[in-house]
């Protein structure tokens, strides 16, 4: 795994410690767009999805189109 | 099917109050008679399960237990109250555990399945593979939560769990049009006009004592100073409510001797001095006065444990704060006046020769009518 991707999973790991729900969306959105292949990408893209769905949060209905346009959603 | 107990004998409930007996013991004190008892009384009828206030904001939810059922009460996005089972459809586990507000879609803690404020399942993780969140077998339009029947009736949330129940303003008809003067905004005082009482006693004896005023002034002494019992009367419609009103209900004044709280408007004269305590059969309690309301939502916890969820209404979100405090505390005493009767019925009902007991045709017909009622909901039950 890159050093990046390490940073990211402490992080993640940590927001889920914190149960930080909108971190998780920031999170798993930067994940999905790191990803080196679409199904990583809609792998991460499904959790910042659900996070965002259940917070109303603002880029709830971009993620969704993303992965509804990998036919995912 | 055998039964593991001996269905009662209810024939001699329904018999005109002079020669009626009460329900038999076992419909307090034994569990398998409470059990079959309360798929007649509770779940084919509209039991109360909470009121409005308990949810105020949009996406409010919460979770409730109702006979052993998992419930979610919840505001929708638009305002709509519902109820739900607090399940999630795919492996029915338990949405919820506390109150919370919903700010986008309910989302199960097992596999975050997530629903939205409606019961419309909305998404599906992973439930095609990792990061493919849809699958042909699972469609979502089929999947959504399962509701139960609601109707809102002066705020309090009823529930008809066996969903084939005569809609609620059919079944409960005469009632409203007996209160249409009451039909207006009600405004819940907020947490200093809401407390919960707990008995260890079956429901039903909480209603039993609800209906009659025969009680008032051995229970309630303090109430005999200006509410007699002469100036009470009965409240007797068979097969559909009962309870008791008052021709000398006093406003609550406030400490300068003025009238603390509005009256609620375009009320008749009938109301300047009349007040009318009716439960609502099988389990809520209700009262109207000019100035406010309550409702008791009682909660059959078991057959020998019940809590009063107790609810003052104004007619103004524009009441003081201390005269609504003073006035909850009165209530509260009156109430806890009654816990002494229903706790000590309930531990009579071990006794095993009472007969159910008789009913002074005079003062005891609305409990008779709620009686009778009961009993006619388990024959019909019992087919």
């Amino acid at each position: 795994m890159a050093e990046m991707d390490v940073a990211l999973d402490a992080l993640i790991l940590n927001a889920h410690a914190k149960d930080d729900r909108a971190a998780l969306v920031t999170l798993y959105s930067r994940a999905a767009d790191l990803a080196e292949d679409v199904d990583t990408e809609c792998f991460f893209l499904t959790y910042a999805h659900i996070f965002a769905l259940e917070l109303n949060h603002p880029s709830q209905a971009n993620l969704r189109a993303r992965l509804v346009a990998y036919g995912r959603e | 099917m055998a039964k593991d107990y001996i269905q009662t004998d209810i024939t001699s409930v329904q018999q005109p109050v002079e020669q009626a007996n009460g329900l038999a013991n076992a419909h307090y004190i034994d569990p398998a008679t409470f059990a079959e008892e309360s798929e007649a009384v509770l779940k084919s009828t509209w039991a109360g399960l909470a009121v409005g206030a308990d949810v105020p904001n949009l996406g409010d939810a919460k979770p409730i237990q109702f006979l052993g059922m998992p419930l979610l009460l919840i505001r929708d996005k638009d305002g709509e109250l519902r109820v739900f089972e607090n399940i999630c459809r795919h492996r029915g586990m338990q949405l919820l555990q506390e109150a919370k507000t919903i700010e986008g879609a309910i989302r199960c803690p097992y596999h975050s399945w997530c629903y939205s404020t409606k019961g419309k399942l909305v998404s599906t993780p992973h439930v095609g593979g990792a990061g493919l969140n849809t699958h042909p077998s699972i469609v979502k339009d089929d999947l959504g939560l399962n509701e139960v029947c609601s109707y809102v009736w002066r705020d309090v949330v009823f529930i008809n769990i066996s969903g084939d129940a005569p809609e609620f303003t059919e079944v409960h008809a005469d009632l409203i049009a007996r209160w249409s003067e009451f039909d207006s905004p009600l405004y819940h005082g907020g947490a200093d006009s809401r407390f919960e009482l707990e008995l260890a006693a079956n429901y039903k004896l909480a209603v039993e004592n609800y209906c009659e005023s025969y009680h008032l002034p051995w229970v309630h002494p303090g109430l005999n100073s200006y509410s007699r019992l002469e100036d009470h009367y009965n409240i007797v419609e068979y097969g559909k409510f009962s309870g008791q009103g008052t021709r000398v209900y006093r406003q609550f004044k406030a400490e300068d001797g003025s009238a603390a709280f509005p009256d609620f408007p375009n009320l008749s004269e009938k109301w300047d001095e009349g007040a009318e305590y009716i439960t609502v059969y099988p389990n809520v309690l209700l009262g109207v006065q000019r100035d406010h309301a309550f409702t008791i939502v009682l909660e059959p916890k078991a057959h020998n444990k019940t809590v009063e969820h107790i609810h003052l209404y104004y007619a103004s979100d524009d009441t003081l704060a201390k005269n609504r405090a003073v006035n909850t505390r009165q209530w509260k005493e009156i109430f806890e006046e009654d816990i002494f009767v229903v706790e000590g019925m309930q531990s009579g009902r071990h006794a095993p020769t009472f007969d159910g007991g008789r009913f002074s045709p005079v003062m005891d017909e609305p409990t008779h009518c709620y009686h009778d009622w009961v009993a006619g909901r388990i024959a019909r039950h019992r087919g």
